[in-house]
């Protein structure tokens, strides 16, 4: 069934060893010349039952090493900052801090928040990683070993721009096999960002 | 005769204790006919329809939000789920009349207090088929008290435009939990308001367009 959703992206095939590591290379590069990043996105929610995916809308801002910015427009204003250990949400207008400092499981969504935007999850030792190429993609399946984190996260898949090595959709599967899939569009690299723009 | 007399005033002191104790709700409202046995409420009725919230948690001075989500699954089903805003489930509940499931819940939310509290506020707010047993009205409302276990649930209807305005769910004598809806069209509610009476506990679901 899995498979079949995903007829958009058929013939994947699985990379060769020489292509996995070219692909690493090619990401790890971009991650490190990538000093921001800013992007529009889309988010589908799918569940089973329901008829039809929910879709909300917005933009994301990146800032090396760790300031990361959710900002959802549509159909309800919702931003979530990612800074110095610390969650800063603002739900439209009502604001609410969280010092993730002492939750492991914040570290780890944040970590893999920020890794699915800039592409740095090649982290064997969290994930058991898989890699596969279509004519348009580079696609990397990632299952957590973390037992806490299974709980949340079945699979996570990340589908890389064949042309900029950057990330484009992320595909994050829940142990249901519900998922949310977001899309990236209007990706500019490396513009400045003022840091006022991580502060709620 | 002096018997008498401290029977008549226990009797006294406890109606005036009953009296005083008799819940707020339709006080001032004029007692009517039972015109109808049924009060069908019109939301979350309609098995095409997913329901979609944002919503808004407020416990303690603390708040938090997410999407919360409902669908009629059958004729006397529904699930309802609750999502971050990142789309990770919190919880997936499945109500069925009086049968509560949980399909899914993540472990720090895992608790029967909390499970308890939304349990009976999901199951008031999905619940389609009230039994009247007195009916109520002023100026602006008719009032259909329907009996839910040992507890009651007072239907406010506009007479106006026979929305369904309010739920006020009550014990005999204390009004627990009050759901109040705005609709535009008096099928889909837009706005519900779930406050607490003796917890400080408010969820503010906002209809979203999807």
């Amino acid at each position: 069934m899995l498979l079949f959703s995903f007829g958009v992206f058929s013939q994947e095939q699985k990379m060769s060893e020489s292509e996995i590591s070219a692909f690493k290379n090619s990401v790890n590069a971009t991650a490190k010349s990538t000093k921001t990043l800013t992007t529009d996105f889309t988010q589908l929610k799918h569940m089973d039952f329901l008829s039809k995916d929910i879709e909300t809308s917005g933009k994301m801002n990146f800032k090396t090493p760790n300031m990361l910015q959710w900002q959802y427009v549509k159909p309800y204003q919702y931003s979530i900052i990612f800074k110095n250990n610390k969650i800063f949400i603002n739900d439209a207008g009502k604001k609410n801090n969280i010092d993730k400092g002492n939750s492991k499981m914040f570290d780890k969504l944040n970590k893999l928040i920020v890794g699915s935007v800039n592409g740095n999850m090649f982290d064997e030792n969290e994930f058991t990683i898989s890699y596969f190429k279509t004519k348009d993609f580079n696609i990397t399946k990632l299952l957590p070993k973390d037992a806490a984190l299974k709980k949340y996260v079945k699979q996570m898949e990340l589908y890389f721009d064949k042309t900029g090595n950057t990330v484009s959709q992320v595909k994050m599967i829940e142990p249901s096999n519900d998922y949310t899939k977001i899309i990236f569009k209007n990706k500019v690299i490396n513009a400045k960002i003022d840091d006022s723009v991580f502060n709620n | 005769m002096q018997k008498l007399m401290i029977r008549f005033s226990i009797i006294s002191i406890l109606l005036l204790v009953f009296a005083s104790c008799a819940v707020k709700t339709v006080k001032d409202f004029d007692k009517t006919e039972v015109t109808s046995q049924v009060y069908k409420s019109p939301y979350f009725s309609d098995k095409n329809e997913d329901y979609v919230y944002k919503a808004s948690i407020s416990v303690y001075g603390n708040n938090f939000g997410g999407i919360f989500i409902v669908k009629k699954t059958n004729e006397t089903k529904h699930r309802a789920v609750f999502t971050t805003e990142f789309g990770n489930t919190l919880f997936d509940f499945e109500i069925s009349g009086n049968d509560f499931k949980v399909n899914h819940i993540i472990d720090e939310l895992n608790r029967k207090i909390l499970i308890n509290t939304l349990k009976r506020d999901f199951m008031l707010l999905l619940k389609e088929n009230f039994k009247v047993s007195e009916q109520f009205e002023n100026e602006n409302f008719k009032v259909y008290k329907s009996p839910d276990s040992r507890r009651f649930n007072y239907l406010f209807v506009n007479k106006l435009d026979k929305k369904f305005s309010k739920l006020i769910h009550t014990t005999k004598s204390k009004e627990k939990i009050n759901i109040e809806y705005l609709s535009e069209n008096n099928t889909l509610a837009d706005k519900i308001v779930i406050q607490h009476q003796n917890i400080k506990l408010r969820i503010e679901l906002n209809k979203i367009i999807n």
